[in-house]
This record gives structure tokens, sequence and C-alpha cells, in this order.
């Protein structure tokens, strides 16, 4: 072994290391090994000119051409760049669609404020980006705030983020068992409307506390929706028996006054499914959150028509929201989601079969980033998937609100994340409660626009 | 010119892009350093200049215009010092080195207390104030401390001041430490200016061995894991069940290490390859089985100095049993705020504070007793350790308070230990790493001196092979698209 000072060692080391990496990024050196592709390394790119960026506005330009040239006013809507416009495009009065967009809503709250209805009701169905009433809490409190009402609406028997859920308070036994999307309720035990069937065993039970919070610090009315069958349950200690033999029952009573909270007890010998519980005050308006991790929409198909109508008796909705994509994004990178909006157009005329004097709303994907080349930047599966939910709503003439283009447009979701204040999470995916809490206003501010717009 | 443009924007600061150890740029700035080292590595001065120039040019290149701070801090410290040691009179001594601390201490408050404490005054109601805009120079907390410790040194009459104010901006603004320390003592580095720049085969291959196992353990395991795993659930811990939230801590646990550690040997190995010898700053801390084994193995340059310049001159155990807890508790707490300005690291440090005192009664306790069977009784102590840090971490790591118990309620009340398998298969690669993150710590001390020995005897061009691919791999890692978190509950 050579001995002596070694002091050029680390020189011509880094040096020579400098040089193989800089012949290395001249040559192509995008290996693939066994399917799996090496990214190119190149060291000198700084130096270069940079390369134009890659063309992402594919989608950009495909706004549908006014069908029916008789209608002004439908001209306008659709000429709108459903990539960038941030309010809601209803698509309901246009020839081609019969879906009737916002109208039946418009109408409903219009009637709410003029005193001709008492309840005007809300189902939005999301998924993660929803769970423990996130956006949907800010959107109720603002509308409840304007139109009156107080309550949270829809609460399931359990849920994996009670505890997470601030709007209210949500703790129950361990011995409940629960049959969702993910896995298969035995035959008899149906999926209600949010996914979900809970069965009871012995001893089970359920406890809902009112929050300190304008609007939801004391109960006033409250529903259980339960299947078929009849059973005893305790209510705050007080035997009440349940009757009914459809798919989804309902049991509104309004609570007394000395209990603040509501403790259900079930004794579990008899395995009828129970579905949850309603919130809600005399009159005003009422938003059910009906939110589902992990999925992107199409599993409401698998819903029963029948579960469906027999919820519509029991709690008739004026506006439907559909809110995914986060799930359908799995892979940022693809593009290909024409089999999304098959299914999902399949899922709206189901419901509008179900629902025909609905509004049905479509919330486009949130933006959502990836990493590429160390920076996160706006995933190209998003302006895809936008394109195909937008289509579902122009199809169908239904409502469609574009959640990307009202966080920001590209790059919103980095920006979120960045910023001073977080507003979402690392996984440039998430909401957090502050985020949660903008969207919630944003889409109060585009539903009221179209409010006011119908009235004046 | 777009070639010289493009130049131009690549040397000079950027906000969004400051120089690491393991960016690109990086290896540039290394090479052109190692390049003019060399051309006056006979000329003692002349590494001094150079070697200072680099510095503050790498230190502009992380936080601008901050880079004055340093020369700042440099001219008042050398001039105090000097001041210091010439006086004879006690009294006015006493009042240099005050003025000194005051001037350190106030530079690290401002940058980085300043909100906090606005926080504070809000919060009690006494104010609205708006908190201010103020960016924390980057190495504030450890040239702030080294100054701290040589002027106190001088003032101690343990060393005598530099008379050059060259080389005190050498030692302060020395790069390989100027970000993430370790926190060198002047006692040590000062004389090391003088020596000839002499490297043996032995300082090349250790050197290499600290800088390729820095890299590996920031890049490779700490960014990865952290990025793919750990982030995900200290983001939103109530969202994710006990089992995830708890291998999250132990995720985080060894994200921490590798990366605080890792950055450590990049910068004692680079300092190796200059000719530096900087002792170790981390030595396998995981392995302790006790609080005090802990905090000998980890930081070891923040312990050392916190026990020299905080706990000593508080009186130590020198004025009975509960001054020594007393001490112990106030010199954990300010350890744990000189990691940030929350309430989060003060509670942090306490209870690192509170377990090592218990840790001293425990002790005294036990020493009467031998233990049944030794072997036991020390496995059982690393997993307590172990468990007491990782712990502690949760309110080191979590953004607030909410969020630590949060996940604190998720391991105590939603736990799901049957999903693990499901976990363990979302995330392959994140559990492999970390496996091997934790083999790495277990293994024994001589499996890594075989290591080093053998990058020691590699000739030139294998060195260079052996960096060009573990570069290219690491550039792999790095680009890899990040894994999306999964839920596991529905």
């Amino acid at each position: 072994m050579p001995t002596g000072n070694k002091h050029p060692y680390p020189l011509v080391i880094v040096m020579g290391t400098l040089l193989c990496l800089a012949a290395l990024s001249l040559v192509q050196n995008g290996l693939s090994i066994g399917g799996h592709t090496l990214r190119r390394l190149d060291i000198l790119a700084d130096l270069r000119q940079p390369e134009p960026a890659a063309d992402t506005s594919f989608v950009a330009q495909e706004i549908t051409p006014p069908t029916d040239s008789t209608a002004d006013s439908v001209a306008i809507a659709v000429r709108r760049d459903f990539l960038t416009y941030s309010g809601i495009l209803d698509y309901g009065i246009t020839a081609e669609g019969e879906g009737g967009g916002m109208q039946y809503f418009m109408q409903a709250l219009k009637a709410l404020r003029t005193g001709q209805r008492k309840k005007v009701r809300i189902a939005y169905f999301g998924d993660s980006m929803i769970e423990g009433d996130l956006i949907t809490q800010d959107l109720r409190d603002s509308l409840q705030a304007y139109f009156g009402g107080e309550g949270v609406g829809y609460v399931p028997a359990t849920s994996v983020v009670s505890g997470f859920r601030t709007s209210i308070g949500h703790t129950y036994s361990g011995n409940w068992t629960d049959y969702h999307f993910m896995n298969t309720p035995p035959s008899g035990t149906e999926l209600g409307i949010s996914g979900h069937v809970f069965v009871p065993s012995a001893d089970s039970w359920v406890r809902y506390t009112p929050v300190k919070r304008e609007r939801l610090d004391q109960f006033e009315e409250v529903s259980l929706l339960y299947g078929s069958g009849g059973r005893t349950v305790m209510v705050n200690n007080k035997p009440l028996q349940l009757g009914g033999n459809r798919k989804i029952n309902a049991y509104s009573f309004t609570t007394d006054s000395t209990a603040r909270a509501l403790t259900l007890k079930f004794n579990g010998d008899e395995q009828t499914p129970f579905y949850g519980v309603c919130f809600e005050s005399r009159n005003g308006i009422f938003l059910d959150n009906y939110s589902f991790r992990g999925i992107s929409g199409i599993e409401l198909a698998r819903l029963s028509s029948g579960m469906w109508r027999q919820m519509r008796s029991v709690r008739p909705y004026d506006l439907i929201v559909l809110h995914y994509g986060a799930n359908v994004l799995y892979r940022p990178e693809n593009t290909k989601y024409d089999w999304y909006g098959k299914t999902m157009v399949r899922v709206v005329d189901s419901l509008h079969r179900i629902f025909p004097q609905t509004s049905i709303l479509i919330v486009g994907t949130a933006d959502k980033s990836y990493r590429k080349q160390g920076k996160y930047v706006t995933a190209p599966g998003v302006k895809a998937l936008l394109k195909v939910q937008h289509r579902v709503a122009e199809k169908r003439g239904i409502a469609y609100w574009n959640l990307y283009s009202a966080m920001g447009g590209d790059g919103a979701m980095a920006k979120w994340v960045e910023g001073d204040t977080a507003l979402a999470n690392r996984d440039y995916t998430h909401f957090n409660f502050r985020g949660a809490s903008k969207v919630g206003a944003l889409l109060y501010k585009a539903i009221m626009d179209e409010y006011q717009q119908e009235t004046f | 010119m777009p070639f010289l443009e493009n130049l131009w924007n690549v040397l000079k600061y950027n906000e969004a892009d400051p120089i690491l150890f393991n960016s690109a740029f990086f290896l540039y700035f290394f090479a052109a350093f190692l390049l003019c080292y060399q051309l006056v590595r006979k000329h003692e001065r002349g590494r001094v200049w150079v070697f200072t120039v680099f510095s503050l040019y790498f230190f502009y290149k992380a936080c601008n215009e901050y880079v004055g701070l340093v020369i700042l801090s440099a001219i008042v410290d050398f001039y105090l010092s000097n001041r210091i040691h010439r006086e004879q009179r006690e009294g006015v001594r006493k009042g240099l080195l005050w003025f000194s601390v005051l001037i350190n201490i106030g530079m690290l408050v401002y940058f980085k207390y300043t909100n906090f404490f606005i926080g504070i005054l809000n919060d009690l109601g006494a104010g609205r104030i708006t908190p201010m805009h103020i960016l924390l120079p980057i190495g504030i907390s450890f040239y702030t401390f080294e100054n701290l410790s040589y002027t106190i040194d001088v003032y101690r009459r343990e060393i005598k001041p530099v008379d050059k104010f060259m080389d005190y901006l050498f030692f302060l603004s020395f790069f390989p430490k100027l970000m993430m320390g370790p926190i060198v003592r002047a006692a040590d580095f000062i004389p090391q200016i003088r020596q000839p720049y002499v490297l043996n085969r032995e300082d090349v291959g250790k050197g290499m061995f600290l800088i390729l196992g820095g890299l590996f353990k920031k890049v490779v395991i700490s960014d990865f894991v952290y990025q793919n795993f750990v982030q995900y659930i200290f983001d939103d811990p109530s969202r994710h069940t006990g089992i995830e939230c708890l291998l999250g801590v132990y995720a985080y646990a060894l994200v921490i290490y590798c990366d605080f550690s890792g950055y450590s040997d990049m910068a004692i190995g680079i300092a190796r390859w200059m000719g530096f010898t900087i002792p170790p700053n981390f030595d396998k801390p995981y392995k302790s089985s006790s609080i005090t084994e802990f905090w000998r193995r980890w930081h070891i340059s923040l312990s050392s100095w916190l026990r020299d310049y905080v706990y000593i001159p508080l009186g130590g155990n020198r004025k009975g049993k509960l001054r020594q807890y007393i001490n112990l508790l106030l010199t954990m707490l300010i350890g744990g705020f000189w990691h940030g300005a929350s309430w989060n690291f003060i509670l942090w440090g306490g209870i690192h504070g509170g377990a090592l005192a218990v840790d001293k009664v425990w002790r005294q306790r036990m020493a009467k007793f031998a233990p049944v069977n030794k072997r036991l009784w020390k496995i059982g102590g690393i997993l307590f350790t172990f468990h007491l840090v990782c712990f502690c971490w949760i309110f080191f790591h979590a953004a607030s308070f909410a969020d630590a118990w949060a996940l604190i309620r998720q391991v105590a009340y939603d736990f799901q230990g049957n999903l693990l398998p499901e976990v363990l298969t979302a995330y392959p690669q994140v559990f492999i790493l970390m496996g091997i993150g934790y083999l790495l710590h277990f293994l024994p001390a001589a499996t890594e001196q075989k290591l080093e020995f053998r990058l020691a005897r590699l000739p030139l061009w294998g060195s260079v092979a052996v960096m060009t691919v573990f570069i290219w791999f690491l550039a792999q890692v790095k680009t890899t698209v990040p894994m999306i978190p999964i839920y596991f509950q529905f």
C-alpha cells in the first residue's frame, strides 16, 4: 500500500466523480431493469437552456360549442371555460340536459326564505376530503346562518373519525359491527346511502353530545334511522319501541331539554340494522355529510334503488352534492378517466330517476400535486379528470363547480401546503381544517352567487 | 448569453433552493473549493483565506444577507475576548463577558423567539401585536453557542484568545459544521489551523465513510421515510389508526436520528478530508439503556455544551441533591427551548430533564441491588429508554399539543394492531428502509470499522467508482415519485 501524504485524494475523488457523472449525464442513462425504469440523471441540467414546460393545456381548449343557438343565456353558460371558471356552471338550462341543474334547489331556498317551506336538505357525498365534517361543517354553518336552521344533520353510529370531528361529540361502544362498501354485509342487511350499515350486539351503545358552537350547542329534533323489524332501544335510559318494515325507517322526536346528550343503548337480541341519527331543528336548512374514505363515487351505484327511494321518503333532499376525485387520481400521471366518466353518468342517471325534483351538483376534483423533479406540481391527471367530471355534468344537465379553479388553478395545492399558514397536508391532497374552512366558504359563495342571480 | 445567465442564476442565492450537503450544487462547490485548497495547501494563511471565503460564500448561498451576521458576531466576539484577556480588573472582565453574552443571546432571542414572546403576550391579552416577519438565519443557534463558549473559556482563562481575526472568522464560519453543527469548541479547533495539511489513508477512508454514510442516512433513510410516511401521520394523527401512529413515531425516531446524525457525519467527514478532526456527535443513541446514557450518545456536542456552560455554572451537583435535580431540569428546559420557539420543545426538554433527575434517584436506590439477569435487565433498559425517547419525540415533532395528544389518543384508544400486516404491505419500501436503518444502528462497531478499512484500502479509481455509483443511486432515490398515503379503515 502506498504511504505518504494523501492530500490530493479528496480532490481527485470528487473531480473524478464529477467527471463520471457529467459523462453519464451526456448519454441517455435512463435504464430499464426488470420493468423498473431508472430515471435519467442530469447534473448539467441547471446550466442548460431551460426546456419549455410540457404542454399541459391539452384539455383547456375543449370548450363545447353551444349546441343550441337559440338561447343566448345558454351560450353564455356554456362558453365559460370550465377549467378556469370558479363559479357554478349550471347545465340545467341547456336543451341537451334534462337534469334541471340548480333550479330545484334554488326554488327550495326561495321557498324557505319566504316561509313557504320549513326545511331544505342537502346530501353531501364525498371521500376523505370531507370526513370529520370538514368543508361541510363550514358550508352548513354559513347556510344556516343565512337561511336558518340548527343541527349537524346525519351522523353515523360509529365512525373512524369520530375523534377528529368537532361539530358533534360522538363516542360509541366497541362491539358494533360495521358493514360497508369495503366488506360484504350478510344478505338481508342492506347498506344505507352513507355506504355503511351498523349492527349492534348486546349492550352496544352510542352517545352524541352537542358542542359549544353556535347552532350546534343543543339537540332539538332527533331522527333515528334504522332497518326493518321491531326492537326496543333505550333513549337516555328510557325504552322506546321502534317499528317499521321498510328498508329504512325514521323515528323522530324532540329531545327533552333536561338532558344535553343523547345516549342510545341496544340490547342486541335482534340484529336489526341501524343507520345513524339526524339532528335538526324545526325549520331551516340542513346538510348531511356522507363521507366514505377511499372511494371515487362510483360505489354509489352499488346501493339498491329501493334503499334510495325509501331514504327519499324519510329524508327528502333538494340538493345532492357529489364531491370526489382524490382517489381517482391515484396514479398522478394517468390521464385516462373515460371509465370513470361512464360509471359516474350511470350514478347520476339513477340518482336523477329517484330524485327527479332534486338538483345535483358535481364538485370537480381539488388540485392535487405530486413531486416531479424535486418540485411539487399539479398532477397531469387533475385537468383530465376535471374534464371528465365536467362532461358528466354537461351531458346530464346538472351543475358543476370547479374546486381546482376556485382554489387558484395550476399549482394551487402546492401553495396551500407550502404557504405561511398551511391550508393542506403534506400529502398534497387533503385539506387541513383551515383549508377545508376556506373551501367551505368558496362553495358557499358560489352557491350564494347563484342564489342572488336567481332572486334579483 | 443564456449559459452565463444560467450560471449566474445558479451561483447566486435562491430562496427556493438553499445549499445543502445533499444538493447537487454542493458537488460543484466542493470540487471548486478542493481545487483552490490544493493550490494553497502549503501556506497556512492561504488555507485560512480560501476556506473562509468559501465558507462565507456557502453561508451566502444558504441564507443570503444573513452572512453579515456571522461576520459581525465574529468581529464583536474577537474584540471582546481579546479585551477580556488583556483586562486585569475582575469587575470589568465580568462586565465585558456579560456584554458579550447579552449580545449573543440577544441576537438569538431576537431572530428565534420574538414571535414566540409576541404570541405569549397576545395570549395573555396584554396586547394585539402582529407577529413580525423574521426569517431565522441559518446556523445562528450553532454559532451563537460557539461564540459563547469561546468567550466564556477566555474569561475562565482556560484558553488564550486567537490573535488573528481571520482565524476566528475561519473557526466560526467553517462551512462543514455551519448549518447543523456539531458545535465545535475553539479550544479543540484553533490549534488544528496551524497544522500542515496532511492526510493518511485512514483519514481518506474515514472521511469517505462518514460522507457516504451521512448521505445514506440523510437522503435514503431520513428523507424517504419522512416524505413517504412520517409526515402523513404527523399531519393528521386522528385520521390514522393507533398502529400507524405508533409506527409513525418509531419511524420519526429513526428519521430525526438519521437526519441529524447524517448531517453531522457529513460535516465531520468533510472536515476530516480537509485535515480537521471533529469529535463524533452521535454514538448510536438508541443503544442507550438509560436516559442519562442517551444524552451521552445523542447530540454530544450540544449536551456537553449545556453541561459545561449551563449545568455546571448553575451549580451542577455541588449544591445538594435537590438543587442538582432542579439544575438538570432547568438545563434541559433551556436545551429544549434552544431547539425551537414553541411550548412543545419546552415540554420536550422538561420531560427529558425530569427523566434525567428520576434516573439519578433510581440509580442511587438501585446501586445496592444486583440485577438478577444483567443481560435481560439491559435489554429492558434499552427498550424502556427507547420508548421514553419516542414518547418525547411526539411532542418534539407534533405541530401543536393538540396534535400530540391526538396521536397519543389514537395509540391508546384506537390501536387496531390487527391491521399491522396491511400497513406493512402498504408502504413496503418505507418499512424495508426502516428495518435497514434500525439494523445498521444496532450493528456492532467492528462491522463499521471493517467497512471503513475497506474504503481506506480502495485505489483511487475504486473510490471514484464507489462515489459515482452512490451518487447516481441517491439521485434515483431523491426523484422517486412519493407514495400516496393510504387509509386502512372505512
